[in-house]
């Protein structure tokens, strides 16, 4: 037992390729009028992998979940809301150009042409002022903050055993509802 | 009915599991069809995230089953063999053959067609046809770049062609409208278009080319190649199937003084135009590559991106075909596991119960019924041992009815045994019983008193070693085995034991010096089923009866005597009482007197003589001497004097054969006889018939002298042989006394009963020997 447990570990760690980990960063918040506008970066996510992947046209997701939390300073904090946001891509190799989809929850908010594969990571892992939530059912004074993950592709471990990768949550800075909701700009 | 019975029962139910087997036939059939159709199942599903978790789980889901079911029965099995039950060593050696049958199999069948699937993709995805895809691509973009190169270079000479023209200038829009005809035609293009900026001026298509719509650039193309960039776009065309290469080429943007000379525009949208015209004119020009081409070019595409894809997804699509492969294994391995347990558990259920129930019956459980279906021979088996069992409870209760009436019975024979016993000690009779083979097995107080002896010189010794002394053995003589004991089945008629149950005599024994006189009485036990068991013998002690019968006799002699001596004592009296008188007298008749007188004393005197003699006789009569008797002589030599002395009075004799054996005294058995017929004819009126018969049977002879007299009355009979007593008046009465002392002599018995339809038979049974 002293012997396998190590080896089965060794074992393990081989068959996980020696990459940098995807991440979210640069996640920032802000409120326009009821609408919580999210901005966030996905890092190391959009490998040369991705790239081949999405060069012999197979329809390559993004999917990026994100979370309303109330903070709570001595609990866990309290979800209030969740969003999907689903990044597409898919490439023509007659006319060279990559579709871009955008859903929100689920339904399709923009669809961006690009035609380079740098044009076509920062569609997939850039985000500005997404309209996520929405603060008009939440009461004022609370202290809330977002999460955010992305789920990348599927995987598959020790050939057999499928996994989805994902990042982990990066949070946002903590921020309230003003006393009065304006209409968004 | 409860929902788990009704599970069980169908659990059980064949027809359940045929169809539980048929769908998952179905189920494999299935799988089987869509792997045969895998090659037509597109890749992106057979990489499908869904797909792959799918499999996955229903795989983990199967194993954990396999496991669940498995490690269920091991441990079932594991608690039966340490409980030591009955077909636990049976039953594990069944399902280990079943299981490992279909393990084993498909374990190996799963390895090797894990490695076969793993080279069969590698060898797919690694094929030279990758390389040819590969190659026939580049070929593709090699054609659409030297298409676009030359769309590019026509651009550039179109808008070199067309430079000098102010595209402001609606006058000059004619000649521009000619110069690109005629540059369409000698550039051999399929599309010429002009835009001022991204404002469409002018454009021109070949008429050939079956193009109906001017195809539409894009602004942002446009803004791209009046920006300087290299612009081109391969796009469908309207109204063909052929394919435009269009690339853009624009003049280089005016000075700003020169731009800012020209007129604003009339509106917004001119305002915004008037920007890009400042900047750039724009000439698109467009080669048509012809369907047939487009067609070839768009299938080696296609096929070059999925085998692309194939490549990237290689570790997925292996992923996923390995785990339907590895789907379908374990949906056979389950199957096949549980049929195993299912068979064995099928086998092993009845037998483990069919062991139990025996133990159980062992343990004298005989109602213990086996609950198990079961509808093969084991069935047949179950059934069988039910049937049994059951009829070994209810020969059980029979046997234990039968028991305690056994009991109940034994209880009352012992009752009955005890009283008896005490019966049997307290009567004045003497009991002694034996067994078939002479052995003594009781003898009561009586008896013992009788005998004079203690119990223990009797009882369990043979009739001959308890009673070996001369005088005693008369007795064992009558209990000892008989050769027609032999083969005795209970002849109550003539010829069996049993009629020698009414056997009684006399016996008289000198016992310790004293003289005895018995009536020995001898039963044969004959069992219900006619075998003689034994003897019976009672024992009546008659001496103080007999004394006081010779007591009574002598007196009825002495009476009798005395009446007969008084009888000639008054005619003597009276005749010398006569001559007394006529000789006082001097009677001159007394010489008659006298002489009359002498004759009645004579006659009276020899009448007195010749009682006295007769007397003499009965008291002297000698102890017989047997020998050899010609019996059926003896009775025709008698029954001659008897014929024609009694006219109407028949005489006649039946002698059966054997009666030569007779050891007897002639002359005593003619006494006998002639006593007997001289009564028998003078009682008989004619027309009458006396008949004497003669049988054997059993080593005796029987002797009946009957006639068809008038009778004897009851109450007589008991007197008959006593001596000196007589119905008739006359005579002695002591002839009857002989007939009985003769035949007590001879060992015999005598007796008298009434002749049917009417008279007396006297019978006389005598020992042959």
């Amino acid at each position: 037992m002293r012997v396998i447990a190590p080896l089965l570990a060794v074992l393990i760690l081989a068959a996980v390729p020696a990459t940098a980990d995807p991440r979210v960063r640069g996640l920032r918040v802000s409120v326009d009028g009821r609408r919580v506008l999210v901005d966030f970066q996905l890092e190391d996510a959009f490998d040369e992998e991705t790239a081949e992947r999405v060069g012999t046209g197979l329809p390559t997701t993004f999917v990026y979940e994100l979370e309303l939390l109330r903070d709570r300073k001595r609990w866990f904090d309290r979800p209030l809301d969740s969003a999907t946001v689903q990044v597409v891509a898919l490439f023509d190799a007659v006319s060279r150009e990559y579709l871009v989809n955008y859903k929100l929850n689920g339904k399709l908010i923009e669809s961006r042409m690009v035609r380079d594969l740098d044009e076509l990571r920062h569609a997939m892992t850039r985000f500005d002022d997404i309209p996520a939530f929405d603060l008009e059912p939440l009461p004022r004074r609370w202290r809330l903050l977002v999460k955010v993950r992305a789920l990348l592709g599927p995987k598959t471990w020790l050939g057999i055993i499928p996994t989805r990768v994902s990042t982990d949550w990066n949070e946002s800075h903590k921020f309230m509802a003003p006393e009065e909701l304006m209409p968004p700009r | 009915m409860a929902l788990k019975d009704r599970l069980r029962r169908h659990r059980k139910d064949n027809r359940f599991i045929i169809g539980g087997l048929s769908l998952l036939l179905v189920v494999l059939s299935g799988i089987f069809y869509l792997i045969q159709r895998g090659r037509d199942i597109p890749e992106t599903l057979l990489n499908n995230q869904l797909l792959l978790f799918v499999l996955w789980y229903g795989n983990v889901v199967l194993i954990l089953t396999i496991l669940f079911v498995l490690l269920r029965n091991l441990l079932k099995l594991l608690i039966e063999r340490r409980h030591r039950l009955l077909g636990s060593k049976f039953k594990t050696k069944l399902v280990a053959t079943y299981v490992g049958l279909a393990l084993i199999p498909g374990l190996l069948l799963f390895l090797l067609g894990t490695e076969l699937l793993q080279g069969t993709v590698d060898r797919w995805v690694n094929a030279p046809v990758g390389e040819v895809l590969k190659e026939s691509f580049t070929v593709v973009e090699g054609l659409y770049t030297r298409l676009e190169e030359q769309s590019l270079e026509d651009a550039a000479k179109a808008l070199e062609a067309i430079g000098d023209l102010d595209l402001g200038d609606a006058r000059q829009r004619p000649e521009l409208g000619r110069r690109l005809q005629r540059l369409l035609g000698e550039l051999d293009l399929a599309y010429l278009a002009v835009y001022d900026g991204t404002e469409f001026v002018h454009g021109v298509v070949d008429p050939g080319t079956g193009i109906t719509d001017l195809p539409e650039p894009g602004r942002r193309n446009l803004a791209a190649a009046a920006a300087g960039e290299r612009v081109v776009r391969r796009i469908d065309a309207q109204g063909t199937d052929g394919r435009l290469v269009l690339a853009a080429a624009a003049r280089p943007e005016p000075p700003e003084d020169q731009a800012g000379q020209e007129e604003a525009p009339p509106d917004d949208q001119a305002a915004d135009d008037s920007t890009t015209r400042r900047q750039a004119t724009v000439v698109l020009a467009g080669v048509l590559l012809e369907p047939e081409l487009v067609e070839v070019a768009d299938q080696l595409v296609a096929a070059h991106l999925r085998h692309r894809q194939v490549e990237v997804q290689e570790d997925a699509l292996k992923a996923s075909h390995l785990l339907l492969f590895l789907l379908v294994t374990l949906l056979i391995l389950l199957a096949s596991s549980w049929v195993g347990l299912y068979l064995a558990g099928r086998i092993t259920v009845p037998i483990q119960a069919l062991a139990e129930g025996t133990e159980r019956v062992g343990q004298g459980e005989l109602g213990h019924r086996v609950e198990v279906e079961a509808d093969d021979e084991l069935g047949v088996l179950v059934r069988s041992f039910n049937r049994m069992t059951g009829e070994l409870k209810r020969n059980r209760e029979v046997i234990e009815r039968s028991n305690r009436e056994l009991v109940e019975a034994n209880a009352r024979l012992a009752e009955e045994r005890a009283l008896a016993a005490a019966v049997i000690d307290n009567v004045a009779a003497g009991v002694i019983a034996s067994e078939r083979s002479g052995r003594i097995v009781t003898c009561n107080g009586a008896a013992l008193a009788m005998l004079r002896q203690s119990k223990e010189e009797v009882v369990g010794h043979a009739a001959r070693e308890a009673w070996d002394d001369p005088e005693r053995s008369q007795l064992a003589e009558l209990l000892d085995p008989r050769p027609s004991d032999e083969g005795d089945e209970g002849d109550n008629g003539n010829g069996g034991p049993g009629r020698r149950a009414r056997e009684a005599r006399e016996l008289h024994l000198v016992l310790d010096g004293e003289w005895k006189s018995f009536e020995v009485k001898v039963t044969p036990m004959v069992s219900p089923s006619g075998e003689l068991r034994g003897r019976v013998m009672v024992l009546e002690d008659l001496t103080q009866l007999i004394k006081a019968q010779q007591l009574a006799a002598w007196n009825e002699a002495a009476r009798r005597i005395a009446h007969e001596i008084k009888n000639p004592l008054t005619p003597i009296r009276l005749a010398a009482e006569r001559i007394l008188q006529k000789y006082r007298r001097q009677d001159p008749d007394l010489g008659e007197a006298l002489e009359a007188g002498v004759e009645i004393l004579l006659r009276e005197v020899e009448a007195m003589q010749a009682m006295v003699d007769e007397f003499s006789r009965y008291a002297r009569m000698p102890r017989p001497q047997p020998q050899k008797v010609n019996l059926e002589g003896l009775i025709a030599e008698t029954l001659r004097l008897y014929r024609g002395l009694k006219p109407g009075v028949e005489v006649a004799s039946e002698i059966a054969p054997g009666t030569d054996e007779l050891m007897a005294d002639p002359e005593q058995l003619k006494r006998v006889l002639i006593n007997l017929l001289d009564n028998a004819i003078e009682a008989t009126d004619p027309p009458g018939k006396v008949l004497v018969r003669a049988t054997t049977h059993d080593g005796h002879l029987e002797l009946h002298v009957a006639d068809t007299g008038s009778g004897i009355p009851a109450q007589v009979k008991d007197k008959l042989f006593l001596p000196y007593f007589s119905t008739k008046g006359r005579g002695t009465g002591l002839g009857l006394a002989i007939v009985h002392r003769i035949v007590s002599d001879h060992r015999g018995t005598i007796r008298v009963e009434d002749n049917r339809p009417q008279g007396t038979v006297f019978t006389i049974d005598l020992p042959l020997r």
